[in-house]
């Protein structure tokens, strides 16, 4: 294995922006392992890490189970021998639908929060004394959400705010270890994105029409390499961010 | 004018905090997240009180407080299942449950305030978990400031390193000698600020009332 090789796990990557990242990292000729609990389509995800000069690899992962996000890290480890970068991009399936504070079910609250927060909780602990060893880096896929708020979205929003204020605290508690923690905001045509098109019609006018570059992401051509960078040895100072891949269309940065 | 509706748990901070403002009161139950129950069945006591709180009479003015922070800083990676769960999960329930009860309860042209415990960045290590609570009501506020603005409804937050902060903390030193601030005096003092008419232009914003440790 060269310097330059990596070793990386990115969870949530069996589709949309995880895939997107996943295919970036394997272009670098890296090892990915894609986490994620639906199998058949993150194995589809590893062939084309394969295809882009990468080494795919599956493996389990369901992000707010703490055994099962355990077991995923100690494979990556056990078989790879090393870990340089965890990305959390993993998200709950009840992202793109609306809800109201005033009556949302906390039922839905606790499956946004397993999967993003005790996610990020999970997956910083299986893998912190494995970053230690490597002077690895931690990437966090948060959204313009978690700066911003959203009318319709206030959960989804509430965890991607969440996360970020957890990355930036774990830059402070890990930098002394030589562990850098970021977080990436990313704006990509995925289908959870086309999902939430189709329940509010008017919020593709509302998303593209501030944007000044007119158009969503491409996930592995726009956000994968931002997360990329972020893995790589040529982000060795930059710690605690929030990387905005999203053209310019949130006015908070 | 009398006293806002003050939202939060049975807790001293929040006593104090509504005293000040000379506010009544609209207590959160008690709730302890359970780290093995990922369906949160242990919050079904916050979705009933929340539907009782909602029914009430609309108020003018209305502030919603968290519940108290753990009282020491501990490295995230080192939490125990359970730790993690009462930092963060119980708490990001009780957050929802108050803030939605207060979203209910605000009258149309009214203000809501939440106020939250926030470490400062430089003095973030090992309050992640609260951190990140903060800055998911954040966005909570911020996403409640763009639904209820049209029916003219302004909401907003105060933040305060007051129960977040270890006793030594990074050089350099805020700016003002009275970090990291009271309750009674420099965060009711914004909140009061935040309420307003003069703030009838402000809304969707955070105010750190923390003597200038953070300037985000």
């Amino acid at each position: 294995m060269s310097a330059s090789d990596k070793v990386v796990l990115v969870s949530g990557a069996s589709g949309g922006v995880g895939r997107g990242i996943a295919i970036a990292c394997g272009r670098a000729g890296w090892t990915v392992w894609i986490a994620a609990r639906r199998e058949a389509q993150a194995g589809q995800v590893a062939e084309e890490v394969d295809e882009a000069g990468g080494r795919g690899h599956i493996v389990r992962c369901d992000a707010g189970d703490e055994a099962s996000v355990r077991d995923a890290v100690a494979t990556v480890v056990a078989e790879d021998g090393r870990l340089d970068g965890v990305v959390h991009n993993a998200t709950s399936g009840l992202s793109p639908r609306p809800c109201d504070l005033a009556d949302v079910a906390l039922a839905d609250v606790a499956d946004h929060v397993g999967v993003s927060v005790r996610g990020t909780y999970l997956l910083a602990a299986a893998s912190h004394a494995h970053l230690v060893v490597t002077g690895g880096s931690f990437v966090v896929l948060t959204s313009e959400a978690g700066f911003e708020g959203k009318a319709k979205l206030p959960v989804y929003a509430a965890v991607k705010g969440a996360q970020r204020g957890m990355a930036r605290a774990l830059a402070r508690e890990w930098g002394p270890e030589g562990v850098r923690v970021n977080c990436v905001a990313p704006l990509a045509a995925t289908p959870a994105m086309e999902e939430a098109f189709e329940r509010d019609p008017a919020m593709a006018a509302r998303v593209l029409g501030r944007n000044p570059l007119g158009r969503l992401g491409d996930a592995a051509d726009d956000v994968g390499p931002v997360v990329r960078f972020l893995l790589s040895d040529d982000a060795r100072y930059v710690n605690g961010m929030t990387v905005m891949a999203d053209g310019a269309s949130c006015p908070i940065t | 004018m009398s006293g806002p509706l003050v939202i939060g748990p049975d807790d001293p901070g929040v006593a104090e905090l509504a005293h000040a403002l000379g506010g009544t009161r609209a207590v959160v139950p008690v709730v302890r997240a359970v780290p093995d129950d990922p369906g949160w069945r242990w919050s079904e006591p916050l979705e009933v009180w929340r539907s009782e709180v909602a029914g009430g009479d609309p108020a003018p003015a209305v502030v919603v407080a968290g519940p108290a922070p753990a009282v020491a800083p501990h490295p995230l990676a080192e939490l125990t299942a359970d730790e993690w769960a009462q930092r963060a999960e119980t708490a990001l329930a009780v957050w929802v449950a108050a803030l939605g009860a207060g979203k209910a309860r605000t009258a149309d042209g009214g203000a809501l305030v939440a106020v939250l415990d926030r470490p400062a960045p430089l003095d973030s290590g090992g309050w992640a978990a609260e951190s990140g609570v903060a800055d998911a009501v954040e966005a909570l506020v911020r996403s409640l400031a763009r639904s209820e603005g049209p029916r003219g409804v302004r909401v907003n937050a105060v933040s305060t390193p007051l129960r977040v902060t270890a006793p030594e903390v990074v050089d350099p030193a805020p700016p003002l000698r009275s970090f990291p601030g009271r309750l009674d005096r420099e965060v009711a003092g914004a909140v009061r600020l935040l309420l307003a008419e003069d703030a009838a232009g402000v809304t969707g914003t955070v105010v750190h009332a923390d003597c200038g440790r953070s300037w985000r």
